[in-house]
This record gives C-alpha cells, sequence and structure tokens, in this order.
C-alpha cells in the first residue's frame, strides 16, 4: 500500500473492516456527509451507506450507550468521539455499563465497541480540546486502552481493535493526523498487544506512547548527535494491557528508566510504569526512575505556551541527560 | 380534556377488551411479585441476605400490565427497583432469590445482586443501579433489531426521578429521529427518594405533556389499575412495533421506604405506605372487580404463588455460595486480557 498520514491511514482500516464485515457500524457527531471534523470519516457514507455510517445528535452520553446497546446484540459499532475531552459526557456509559456489563451479567453480554477520540494536543485548540484523558481509561477493568504513535499502527491497530471483542478505548493523536505519515502494508496483518522498540539503544529505555513518542525519538537522535547517552525508545501502544515484558527486556541491558507521556504527570500511567519497575525490576536499576509529563494545569491554546505545559524535545532531552548523569 | 385525563378515563373503558383468563393472568403476575418483594424483605429482617434493596411493593400493576404486553423475544431493561420487572418478563425467580443470596445459580452468577439482575434468555437485558443508566441501552438494542429485520420491541422502565437525567432526553430524541421500536415507561410514584416529583415535574400527567411536546407518542395511565395498564401498554407496544417510538407516565404508588433502612418518615408521614395500601392497593382492586365468581380461582392462585415463592426461595438458599475465583470471572471476552485480573 502506499504511504499514508495518519488520518488517512484511520480512514483506510474503517473502510477495510466496514467492507470486511457488514456488522461493523459507524456512529458519531458529522461522521456522515461532512466525513469527519479530522476527515477521518470522509466519502465513507458514500461508500457504505447511511444505514452503516450513522451521524448522531450532540448527545454523547445516549449515543454511546446506545452502541453499548447495538454491541450486545453482536453488531460492531465504531462511535467516534468528536474531541475526547467530550468523552467525559459518556463516562457513565462507559465506565459503569460498556466495561462492566459482561461482569455483571456473568458473560450473558459482552460489547465488542470501539470508541475512537483525537486525544491530546498540538492543534492549539485550546483546554476543553486538547487534554489527554487515557490514563482514566487505563483505570477501569474491562476496557482496552490503545493510542497509535505511527500511521502503520493507527491502521492495524483499529483494525485489530473493530476485531476485538471487548470494548476498547481507541485515542488518537490529533496533533498526528496530518503530520505523521509512513507505509501501511496491507499484507502484514494483526499486531496484538505488544508494544514495540522504537529506537534501539543502549544507555536509557524511554518508555512513551502516541504523540510524545515523537518528540522522544526526537530528543535521543539530537543527544545521540550531540555524543549523549545511546536511547531505546520503546513506543508502548497499549496502555492497558501494559506490556512489561518489552520494557524489562530493554531495561536489562540499559538499567536505566524513563517514562514520558502527555498526560498530567500527577497521577498519570506513568506513574504505573515507575512502580512496577520500582517493583520488580529494583535489581536492574543503576539510577531513580524519571518521569515526565504535562504540568498540573490546563492546556493553553497558544503554541508556545502549550509547549510549556507538555512535555517538549528540550525538557525530554534534558531529563534524558540528568539521568545519564546519575 | 388533557391528555392525562383522556388516559384515566380510557382506563375504564378499555377494560371490556381483556378477558377473564388474561385479568387472572396478570393478576397471578402482581400476586408472584408481591410475593417475592415480601419474601425479600423477611429474609433481609431475618439476616439471611446482605445488601439492600429496593421493594417495587405498590407498583405490581405498572409491571405486569406492561410486560403482559410482550413477546419473550421482546427486551427490557430496568432500573434499581426492578424485582418486579424482571419478575413479570419471565426470569425464573429460583435465579433471582438466589442473584440476591449470592449463590452461583443467579441469573448474574451471584456477583451482581439486587440491582443487577440480566437474563438473556428471557430477554430482560438487565435492571441498572445509575438512575436512567439503562434507558441507552434498550434504544440500541431495540433498534439493533430493527435493523437485522424483526419486530420485536424495547421497553426501558425509569422513575420519575429517572425522567430529570440528560441521556432521557438523550434517548427521547435518538428514538424519535431513528424511529426505534422503543417504549420508556416512567414509572412516577410521586417520589425520587425523598424528592416529590410534583413540585419538580408538576402534577401527575405532567411529564407525558413534556414528552408529547418532542413528537413521541404519550399516554399517562393510573398504575392502580393493571388492566388499564395493559390495555394502554398494549396500544404502545403496538406502535412502537409498526410505527416509532411511545412512552408511558404509569402513575404508581412507593408503599415501602426508598430501600430497605431509609428514614421515609423524615420525609412523609409514618404510615403511608401502609395506609395507601390499604385503600388503593391494585392487587386488591383486581380482586374486587373480578367479583364473588372468581374468588375462588384467586384464592387457588394466592396459594399456588405462596408455595412457588417459598419453594424457590428455599431451594435458592440451598444453593453453593459463589466461589471467591468467581470475582475475577467475565471481566474480557479476551480470553490473553483476564490474566492480569
Ligand atoms: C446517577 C445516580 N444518581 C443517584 C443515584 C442514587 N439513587 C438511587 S435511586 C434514586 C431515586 C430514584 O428515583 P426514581 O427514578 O423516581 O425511582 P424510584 O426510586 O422512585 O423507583 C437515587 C437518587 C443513583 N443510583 N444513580
Ligand atoms: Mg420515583
Amino acid at each position: 500500500m502506499a504511504e499514508l498520514k495518519y488520518a488517512e491511514a484511520v480512514r483506510a482500516a474503517l473502510a477495510a473492516e466496514m467492507q470486511a464485515d457488514e456488522d461493523v457500524l459507524i456512529m458519531g457527531e458529522e461522521v456522515g456527509a461532512l466525513g469527519g471534523v479530522f476527515t477521518t470519516t470522509k466519502d465513507l457514507i458514500e461508500q457504505f451507506g447511511p444505514e452503516r455510517v450513522i451521524d448522531t445528535p450532540i448527545s454523547e452520553s445516549g449515543f454511546v450507550g446506545w452502541s453499548i446497546g447495538l454491541a450486545a446484540e453482536g453488531f460492531r459499532p465504531v462511535v467516534e468521539i468528536m474531541f475526547s475531552d467530550f468523552v467525559l459526557l459518556a463516562l457513565d456509559q462507559i465506565i459503569n455499563l460498556g466495561a462492566k456489563v459482561r461482569f455483571m451479567s456473568n458473560g450473558q453480554f459482552n460489547v465488542p465497541l470501539v470508541i475512537r477520540m483525537p486525544g491530546g494536543g498540538g492543534t492549539n485548540h485550546g483546554p476543553q480540546h486538547s487534554q489527554s484523558l487515557e490514563s482514566i481509561f487505563a483505570q477501569v477493568p474491562g476496557l482496552i486502552v490503545a493510542m497509535p504513535a505511527t500511521a502503520a499502527d493507527a491502521y492495524w491497530m483499529l483494525r485489530d481493535s473493530i476485531r476485538c471483542d471487548d470494548p476498547v478505548i481507541f485515542i488518537e493523536s490529533k496533533g498526528l493526523y496530518f503530520r505523521e505519515k509512513g507505509e501501511v502494508d496491507e499484507s502484514e496483518g494483526p499486531r496484538g498487544f505488544g508494544a514495540r522498540v522504537a529506537r534501539p539503544g543502549t544507555d536509557i529505555t524511554v518508555v512513551s506512547a502516541a504523540r510524545m513518542l515523537h518528540r522522544c525519538i526526537e530528543a535521543a537522535d539530537a543527544l545521540a548527535a550531540a555524543g549523549g547517552p545511546s536511547c531505546e525508545v520503546i513506543d508502548l501502544r497499549y496502555i492497558w494491557p501494559l506490556d512489561t515484558d518489552t520494557i524489562a527486556a530493554s531495561l536489562a541491558k540499559t538499567n536505566k528508566l524513563a517514562v514520558i507521556h502527555e498526560p498530567v504527570e500527577f497521577s498519570g500511567w506513568g506513574g504505573e510504569v515507575a512502580a512496577w519497575a520500582a517493583a520488580s525490576q529494583f535489581e536492574q536499576l543503576d539510577g531513580p526512575i524519571a518521569r515526565l509529563g504535562a504540568r498540573r494545569v490546563p492546556i493553553p491554546f497558544q503554541p508556545h505556551l502549550e509547549d510549556e505545559v507538555v512535555p517538549s524535545v528540550a525538557r525530554i532531552e534534558a531529563t534524558l541527560s540528568d539521568l545519564h548523569g546519575y | 380534556m388533557s391528555r392525562a385525563a383522556e388516559g384515566r378515563a380510557g382506563a375504564g373503558g378499555a377494560a371490556a377488551t381483556i378477558d377473564v383468563d388474561q385479568a387472572l393472568s396478570l393478576y397471578r403476575q402482581m400476586v408472584l411479585i408481591r410475593g417475592v418483594e415480601v419474601e425479600i424483605e423477611t429474609l433481609h429482617k431475618r439476616g439471611r441476605m446482605t445488601g439492600s434493596f429496593h421493594s417495587s411493593m405498590g407498583q405490581e400493576a405498572c409491571a405486569a400490565g406492561v410486560c403482559a404486553a410482550l413477546r419473550q423475544s421482546d427486551i427490557v431493561t430496568s432500573n434499581h427497583r426492578g424485582h418486579g420487572h424482571a419478575v413479570a418478563k419471565g426470569i425464573p425467580i429460583e435465579g433471582i432469590f438466589a442473584e440476591l443470596f449470592g449463590r452461583s445459580t443467579g441469573v448474574s452468577g451471584g456477583r451482581g445482586g439486587s440491582m443487577h439482575l440480566h437474563h438473556r434468555e428471557s430477554g430482560f437485558l438487565g435492571e441498572n443501579a445509575i438512575v436512567a443508566g439503562g434507558l441507552p441501552w434498550a434504544g440500541g438494542a431495540a433498534w439493533a433489531r430493527k435493523k437485522r429485520g424483526l419486530t420485536d420491541v424495547g421497553v426501558a422502565f425509569i422513575g420519575d426521578g429517572g425522567f430529570a437525567q440528560g441521556v432521557t432526553h438523550e434517548v427521547l430524541l435518538m428514538a424519535r429521529y431513528w424511529e426505534a421500536p422503543l417504549v420508556i415507561v416512567c414509572e412516577n410514584n410521586g417520589l425520587a427518594h425523598s424528592m416529590a416529583s410534583e413540585r419538580l415535574f408538576g402534577e401527575p400527567g405532567s411529564i407525558t405533556r413534556i414528552v408529547e411536546a418532542t413528537g413521541v407518542r404519550s399516554e399517562f395511565v393510573d398504575g392502580r389499575d393493571v388492566i388499564a395498564v395493559a390495555e394502554t401498554a398494549a396500544a404502545m407496544v403496538e406502535h412502537a412495533r409498526t410505527v416509532g417510538p411511545a412512552f408511558i407516565e404509569c402513575q404508581v404508588f412507593r408503599v415501602k421506604p426508598h430501600s430497605l433502612s431509609d428514614p421515609d418518615y423524615r420525609y412523609r408521614e409514618k404510615d403511608a405506605g401502609q395506609a395507601w395500601l390499604e385503600t388503593h392497593d391494585p392487587i386488591l382492586a383486581l380482586r374486587r372487580r373480578l367479583g364473588e365468581d372468581q374468588g375462588e380461582a384467586l384464592d387457588r392462585i394466592d396459594a399456588e404463588v405462596a408455595e412457588e415463592v417459598a419453594a424457590a426461595s428455599a431451594a435458592a438458599e440451598a444453593a453453593p455460595q459463589t466461589p471467591v475465583e468467581a470475582a475475577l470471572e467475565n471481566v474480557y471476552l479476551t480470553a490473553e486480557l483476564n490474566k492480569n485480573g
């Protein structure tokens, strides 16, 4: 297949699964004629019709709950939340019903549902359109939290998610939609839940995901070019399930760990990675675990202010240099 | 005449189309629901059940009348006060008792308890402990059936308190927009815990009028009269099956405190429940209406149901406790994800 932008890869994955399985439905605000505010459902209504590409009213709680009803009846809805911030209106249906109806009903109902949403910053959309909320979902039993960082992963992880029999929170990085592109190879096939080594290195294991992954790679390249540490950057791909095996294998080599993410650092998922490492990789660690997340403030809309808040390449470099010097 | 008043007036006239056998079957359902609720209360008071529960005593006519209009393949979602709906939709009562006893033979494996009865086989999708939380599920599932070319309808029971939730209004509009075969049944028992629905919405029938304004077909019915409820429900279910969504406001009365340990004397007369039951009990009302002729048949039903309830309760209690491993089961369908449980 050709080189695709991240947004195009999402769209291609939707089209492929719609083609493969008639039970796959798309629902959300402006997913039909408009084609999605980030173009991720462009032209799909022409191809698959309004029975399967369904525009919803602005009722996040209502249509997410409705899609749970569809999923429990055997459809495979892929629901789009226009901006991840708006998913907060649907948390009741997601957390109190979708995530646990299988448990509550002792397996009588399951929910093959994907809830897609553009998360994070980088597009100057302001405080109510730029949040990184994945840590909330990672806390909830019954959910899977997927966060692709590349076009190829956007494509394959979305296809995997649509085929998954459990509810998936699929957070796309809106800052990557049109900036990130890559080869998408149709012959590759499903990828499973594992993480991947995005950039090999020997001195520090840097765990990251989604948009911040690219900043980590940039920082690692800059450090290497300046004769600094050799950083191995891991792309988690899923916040839950957390692939600790891949991190452990890397730590056995580097003995130093940094966790860098876009959510607010306090109570962000990086703390979970750090706690896991402190508890089970103590013997491997030759230094403190470095953490870097957003500062504990809302995300401002101006680019230079936003960069002050979420990890910038410069802050990541500084964090990794400090750790190297320990 | 207001729509609400018409609904009331229509109730009497409608009686003619329900025959004696149907009336006896409605009677049996109501007595069964009452018997289950009384048994549960007794078991709690004797310390043999844990947790709490919300009794539907006094509201039996709504559950029985509405579910009489449904087929087994039709689907129901319910709320925290859902035992009556579960019984009326046909869940075997032993499975209900077992669930409340926390036995693995419970309909939800003994892990959900009073507010989490689920029984796919009888079309009872589930109760829901979040006020109005089950509404969108009913809408989506009913719409799914329609998309599959089936003629099943969904019924979602909510309380008057549930009508204050935003999601209720979202679902009303979505159901109308997509012409979903959904009937929302709002059991207006005058109270959302201690809050009087008259103060929030106005006199009974006001909720009906609010819904009417959305264009969804909406009827008010007196929930003391099971025949009227059954008649109204039959019409509304038929409307949902063939046209689109419908709404019923059913005026009922909550005889018991909100839940087991609710100090309801703080917000209403101490004996309000008992006093109401003495004059308005829907079971006695139907008994009176059927008259002396049916006295023997009704007595027989009472005796049969009493026996059925006692036997189901005893069998449920005798079943083994849910094993502790069950707490980790059925979180994910994807096997490899359950290992982190
Ligand atoms: C979202 C939510 N808020 C609050 C509660 C606590 N609660 C349980 S039942 C109830 C009152 C519900 O009133 P209504 O819907 O009229 O039903 P009723 O109890 O009268 O049958 C409340 C406030 C809850 N379960 N869910
Ligand atoms: Mg009420």
